[in-house]
């Protein structure tokens, strides 16, 4: 990421939570956060507890963000804010914790009374992580047509061409789904395993390799001791924890879409 | 294959479906795709966490070492770059990487003492890790990173702490003083679990080969097979060639080793020259009586103390007179007594020390600064005494300094002194690149000291070739010491690999 796609990063974040920009360029941005994103971020209870029973004044914190320090006058004081910063890494997870779940209607323009139909779809991203001494992720998006059970791939790509809004357009039909959410998910994954089982696994055969090797000098190393010590345990627990070759499949998103 | 689920979104989405928790935003969803979909490792090799290092621009051999360690070793190895290579850089890079990949979360960081902030400073300010420096009170269990000293963590209750938490990565720095399989240290790390596991040491053999057996089977137990079979083959009666080039291999499999030639950076040269000094008519006869002190006394029957006074007399007058007036409480005959405070009393007639006059001589030819090692704390005081009546300004380092004062005698060695006299101790970890001339006025027994004392100022960012000057006197015990050296730098480059020169310019074959 670009200082200048984390400029805009921040921009699109602090607006849609409400946060006005109060000063700033392309380089840095003064940011005050509402009262939600301070508690969110600055980490600062014992303060809101204490406002909120004495009823006091609050005063949310206002932050200031240098996103290019080469082009930011000195007199600018700020945080400088790059992928790999404290400060990033926590508005990133913030985000994440904030866009886990939508229920969202296709917006129709120009749609004549009662003549557009929409279908609901369940979309969700399923992200995928192959685990031993190495790791590999994937990300996984997928949609099903609660009415049909079709399912598409890279739903996401789909969907962010669309105009969606929280709100039913007013001159549309929804119809209820057939298949229900629940369902639905279960469908994903179990086509989600498939995917998994049919992948190439080779990773996974090398671990095992290492690690029946290392076992072996281990074993070799203690032989004839009538009594292991108990470093031999820990060794062999940690031999397994390094190389067992592991699947970790979790859903960072999805939700309900109701589409033309 | 062993498949592991979350079903926190499956209840997240549950609720807001019976309405009883509202739905997120379009926009903040569409967001956190991104960010998640920018972040992923998408490939098993490969370092992934360059991007995220602005601050750091890794050089090409540091960046072979993390990949190696992380693609070829499985994240388990001894990290053997010669002295300013930057071993460090290569330790942050791979643990930055494992953080990055998920499969590190918790990691140990032990160090000596002294160079704790360092760590700390370099682990934030280069690789933005939020390492912490551990205290007493601290709960381990929210501490992910921390930075210890070895022998604070090798102790009750410290040690208690440290097991009963999980770490993912250890990382153990000047490791070499691992190197004894009895000591506190060793069996406190032996006892570690150790899933990812990096030992830094620019010197993993420092005697014996045997050091090399330990450190490996701490790292990867039974890698070089067990002890008895260890001892069979390369026990130093029957060593063969054949043996030597399998073990060099098995060793290269867990350890990663740059040498300056390697870096594809240009160094500055190392001349190394000896001087021999012979000890004047009178030095010579006090030498001697102190060396048939074995015969006239019991006392002096303990054969490392009769090495400890044959080394002490070809450093200086003073550190001998000290040890031998030490021993003198120990002598109860009147006769034993009178001859060895005869044996004073010459000593103390003696002229300003040979080898003293020689260092002197040197400093002011080279007319720069210049870092003298000596073994003797006497010998440093000795010295600095001695150079002040000839108008040479210096500085003393030892281990004994705080940290502060340890900085604040760096800059005044940078800023004012024209000489710093340190002893080994204050050898570890400091970076001295301004300087070029270094003496080492008292030769150690084990020749990769030497190389840490040269790598003190023959490190990246040096810009003038280094002079040393290794200073021996003739027909003494330092003969000897120079012999032994040779042989235990060749057992070295056997298996470890070459090292650059550290005795003398040109290489000897034994």
């Amino acid at each position: 990421m670009y200082p200048q796609e984390i400029h805009g990063f921040l921009l699109r974040f602090f607006k849609e939570n409400g946060c006005e920009i109060i000063e700033g360029n392309n380089n840095y941005m003064a940011v005050q956060l509402t009262i939600e994103m301070d508690k969110r971020i600055m980490n600062r209870p014992f303060y809101w507890r204490y406002i909120e029973s004495v009823n006091g004044e609050s005063a949310p914190a206002t932050l200031t963000f240098i996103t290019d320090p080469n082009e930011v006058a000195p007199t600018v004081k700020g945080e400088v804010v790059y992928l790999g910063s404290p400060r990033l890494s926590q508005l990133f997870s913030v985000t994440n914790e904030m866009g886990r779940f939508v229920h969202l209607y296709e917006q129709v323009v120009g749609a004549q009374r009662g003549q557009s139909i929409c279908t609901p779809w369940l979309g969700v991203n399923y992200k995928i992580a192959y685990r031993s001494h190495q790791t590999k992720e994937m990300l996984f998006s997928l949609g099903m047509n609660l009415m049909t059970g079709a399912v598409i791939e890279e739903f996401q790509k789909t969907l962010s061409t669309l105009k969606l809004s929280a709100d039913m357009s007013t001159n549309t039909f929804h119809l209820p789904y057939t298949i229900s959410p629940q369902r639905a998910l279960d469908r994903l994954e179990a086509i989600i395993e498939n995917v998994i089982a049919a992948d190439d696994h080779s990773w996974a055969l090398v671990a095992e390799k290492r690690w029946q090797k290392d076992q072996l000098l281990l074993d070799y190393f203690y032989e004839g001791e009538a009594l292991l010590p108990p470093s031999y345990e820990i060794e062999k627990k940690a031999l397994e924890e390094q190389y067992k070759p592991r699947v970790e499949i979790e859903i960072i998103s999805g939700g309900l879409f109701y589409l033309q | 294959m062993n498949i592991e689920k979350s079903s926190g979104w499956k209840e997240g989405f549950t609720e807001r479906l019976t309405g009883q928790v509202p739905w997120d935003s379009w926009e903040l969803y569409k967001i956190s795709y991104d960010i998640i979909e920018n972040g992923l490792i998408r490939e098993f090799k490969g370092l992934q966490s360059l991007k995220y290092l602005p601050n750091v621009k890794p050089l090409p051999h540091q960046l072979h070492a993390a990949e190696t360690v992380i693609d070829e070793m499985g994240g388990k190895a001894i990290l053997a770059d010669e002295v300013g290579l930057g071993k460090t850089i290569e330790a942050g890079l791979i643990l930055k990487e494992y953080l990055c990949r998920g499969l590190v979360k918790k990691a140990l960081i032990l160090v000596p003492a002294s160079l704790v902030n360092q760590w700390i400073a370099e682990l934030h300010q280069k690789f933005h890790i939020p390492a912490m420096q551990y205290r007493k009170n601290y709960d381990l269990q929210f501490c992910d990173i921390v930075v210890m000293s070895m022998d604070t963590a090798k102790r009750s209750p410290h040690k208690e702490k440290i097991y009963s938490q999980q770490y993912d990565l250890v990382i153990v720095d000047e490791a070499h003083k691992l190197k004894n399989h009895k000591t506190l240290s060793y069996i406190f790390v032996q006892n570690l679990k150790k899933r990812f596991c990096l030992l830094l040491t620019a010197t993993p053999i420092q005697n014996h080969v045997f050091e090399m057996f330990y450190l490996v089977s701490l790292l990867k137990t039974g890698h070089l097979g067990h002890y008895e079979s260890f001892t069979k083959t390369f026990s130093a009666t029957k060593r063969n060639v054949e043996d030597e080039r399998h073990l060099k291999e098995l060793v290269s499999q867990v350890m990663v080793r740059n040498r300056r030639g390697d870096t594809g950076i240009e160094w500055t040269k190392r001349h190394i020259q000896i001087f021999s000094i012979e000890f004047t008519q009178r030095e010579k006869d006090v030498y001697n009586l102190i060396v048939n002190l074995s015969s006239v006394s019991r006392a002096f029957s303990e054969p490392l103390t009769m090495l400890t006074l044959q080394k002490e007399m070809c450093s200086s007058h003073i550190a001998t007179q000290l040890t031998l007036e030490k021993m003198l409480r120990n002598c109860v005959n009147d006769e034993e007594v009178s001859h060895i405070q005869d044996v004073l009393q010459k000593l103390e007639q003696l002229a300003i020390h040979s080898k003293a006059r020689k260092a002197l001589e040197i400093i002011q030819q080279a007319d720069n600064k210049v870092i003298i090692f000596t073994e003797y704390r006497a010998t440093q005081q000795f010295l600095k005494a001695y150079f002040e009546t000839k108008g040479i300004s210096s500085v003393i380092f030892h281990g004994q300094l705080s940290k502060n004062n340890r900085e604040w005698v760096k800059q005044l060695f940078k800023e004012r002194a024209q000489v710093l006299i340190a002893t080994e101790s204050g050898a570890e970890g400091i970076n001295l690149q301004f300087c070029h001339h270094i003496i080492n006025y008292d030769l150690p027994w084990n020749p990769m000291k030497l190389e840490q004392r040269i790598g003190r100022v023959h490190r990246l960012g040096q810009v003038e070739d280094v002079q040393i000057y290794n200073l021996v006197i003739q027909n003494t015990v330092e003969d000897e010491i120079l012999e032994l050296l040779t042989e235990k730098i060749g057992i070295f480059e056997k298996v470890v690999g070459e090292v650059d020169d550290i005795l003398t310019t040109f290489k000897q074959s034994i």
